[in-house]
């Protein structure tokens, strides 16, 4: 990595940036209003939240319906377990979130900012509710900050918007989408901190400047968290379309001989390492070839772990992350890491192996929101990745993390 | 002779339609409870709550519009709607007309479901257990058989029917499999102080 973009300027070790020195390094908040989603549009940058969706696109559609009520949340829950990049950005770097936030409340005409993080996120919140007091008085007022509930479903952009309303982080049923009908019904847009934070520089440097990093094809950079085997895991900032590979090296190599590669976090999926290592981090390769770049998790699991342990340890997480809503998430997700436990800890049998392959089918696209989807594409990638080992498990259960 | 005619069709499209409000009312119940077994899945019972439902209100509509037409009883349209407005048996007559007010707010909110959302229209619903004993007392009021061996065994059945039911979904309490599990997420995700 040539040049360093959200991670750029002092220390990071030296804790949150002031206003004053953020302000000396990149310069005043740019005077943009609407006319800023055209740039944005034209940089290409895409939600860095999981979904990867087109960041301008969705500033449009809530700019169309706004008329000066729409709400803005900054969404800086990170309920990804193994995820760190947004609350490093939000401890470290907190004005380049507050200015894209205030450039996209100017965009959309918005008539209030609300930053949404994880109540376990400590610093974050600290630094964040620091730098909000360092504004001027007009952005102040505008925005506040609301904690997130240490919920995996809280950081879903439906349970942004319930928490904020209602005061519940439960998913809700999409359509309406908080674009069309958001906080107390009006169009919200909830983006990722990071998104905001690459936006604070497109507003400054342009649409072209933020193409000028990316390779191979791709463009700007990304915010990753190395986990697993790594001789130095935590964020990374590296340009879009760096490989799985360079990654891994970046973060000083793996310690051990590589079983497989998680890519994406719990919602992305298992990836054999001899197929993992020529994968481009770039949300449009990714999804090509059926993966996720998700929130930016590498998870790198070494030979020495059980891919089938750590996959039940996982399933079991996400079942009890249900927000028992809906029966065929809450039911199927915890009899999914039933079958998983099972096979962890008495070996292999072929019922629960049949089982997880029709499960996992059936219970696809039946929650009002997706937390059932995505926990079964990790599974189906678990059971693909090492069918090896699921068709000969031994009884171990290896209930260290890997 | 046309005023014998509407007379015996009041009385026959009552008491059909005690034997179906009381189906219907048996049914909602199952339904609540989640009751299933091999050969009776559950979208059974709703099925058969809807469109049994729906035939009640075909048969009250009979049992009403021959009663205000019946020129014997002089009644006009206006104690079909409003309760004890009826010089004609005001009491009995009118527990009826309470009974049809209550089952056309359930009928009308259950139309618009999606638009009222889940919570008004299950609080709504709740009047079906206000709707029905008084419909029973009607017929037993009013009616010109209610003291005929037939319809009392009738009318003895379908008590009978509705109370089993509702005596096992009071036992039970609620079935939902999800609701503990909904309240303690619930709890964990709710708001917190923002400090």
């Amino acid at each position: 990595m040539s040049e360093l973009r959200l991670l750029a300027g002092r220390d990071l070790a030296a804790g949150p940036e002031s206003l004053a020195d953020h302000v000396r390094r990149l310069g005043s908040l740019p005077s943009s209003g609407h006319e800023l989603i055209d740039t944005v549009e034209r940089s290409g940058l895409l939600g860095r939240g999981g979904a990867s969706f087109p960041v301008g696109n969705k500033w449009r559609s809530v700019a169309a319906k706004s008329r000066g009520s729409a709400v803005v949340i900054v969404n800086g829950a990170e309920g990804e377990p193994q995820s760190r990049k947004d609350r490093l950005l939000m401890s470290t770097r907190p004005h380049l979130v507050l200015d894209g936030a205030i450039l996209a409340s100017r965009a959309v005409s918005a008539k209030q900012v609300v930053i949404y993080i994880g109540e376990e996120h400590e610093p974050a919140r600290v630094a964040m509710a620091r730098a909000l007091s360092e504004r001027p008085e007009a952005e102040a007022r505008l925005a506040r900050v609301v904690s997130a509930p240490n919920r995996y479903v809280a950081g879903t952009s439906s349970a942004a918007v319930h928490l904020v309303s209602d005061g519940i982080a439960t998913p809700t049923t999409t359509p309406p989408h908080p674009h069309e009908r958001g906080v107390a019904g009006a169009p919200t847009l909830v983006q990722n901190v990071e998104s905001l934070a690459h936006v604070a520089l497109i507003a400054r440097h342009g649409d072209a400047w933020y193409r000028t990093a990316g390779r191979r094809g791709a463009a700007g950079t990304l915010l990753i968290t190395m986990a697993g085997a790594v001789s130095g895991p935590g964020v990374l900032e590296v340009e879009a379309g760096t490989t799985v590979a360079e990654a891994v090296a970046m973060a000083g190599g793996a310690t051990e001989p590589t079983e497989a590669v998680l890519v994406g976090g719990y919602f992305g999926a298992w990836v054999d390492a001899a197929q993992a290592w020529e994968l481009t981090l770039d949300a449009a390769a990714l999804r090509a070839r059926g993966l996720s770049l998700g929130c930016g998790v590498i998870g790198v699991l070494p030979k020495s772990s059980c891919g089938v342990c750590a996959t039940a340890r996982v399933m079991r997480f996400l079942a009890a992350e249900s927000s028992a809503q809906c029966g065929p998430c809450f039911f199927g997700l915890r009899a999914l890491a039933d079958a998983c436990d099972r096979v962890a800890e008495r070996g292999t049998n072929r019922d629960d192996i049949t089982r997880l392959q029709r499960w996992a089918t059936e219970v696809r696209g039946r929650g009002a929101c997706h937390h059932p989807d995505g926990a079964v594409m990790f599974l189906q990638s678990a059971l693909k990745t090492f069918s090896t080992s699921f068709a000969a498990h031994p009884a171990h259960w290896r209930r260290q993390p890997a | 002779m046309t005023d014998t005619v509407l007379w015996y069709t009041t009385r026959g499209a009552g008491a059909v339609s005690l034997v179906l409000l009381s189906a219907v009312v048996v049914l909602g119940v199952l339904s609540s409870l989640r009751f299933q077994s091999e050969s009776w899945p559950r979208f059974l019972t709703t099925g058969l709550h809807r469109n049994v439902a729906l035939m009640t209100v075909v048969f009250l509509a009979l049992h009403i519009i021959t009663a205000v037409v019946d020129p014997f009883t002089h009644l006009g349209w206006l104690p079909a709607v409003i309760p004890f407005s009826s010089y004609y048996r005001t009491l009995w007559l009118g527990l009826g007309t309470v009974a049809l007010d209550l089952l056309l707010a359930i009928v009308v909110t259950s139309l618009l479901r999606e638009y009222i959302g889940p919570i008004a229209w299950r609080a709504i619903h709740w009047l079906a257990y206000g709707s029905w004993p008084i419909a029973v007392i009607h017929g037993f009021g009013t009616g010109t058989d209610a003291w005929s061996a037939w319809l009392l065994a009738l009318t003895a059945a379908c008590v009978v029917a509705v109370a089993i039911a509702v005596g096992y979904r009071i036992r039970t309490g609620s079935p939902d499999p999800l609701g503990s599990a909904r309240i303690a997420f619930r709890s964990a995700a709710n708001r917190r102080e923002d400090r």
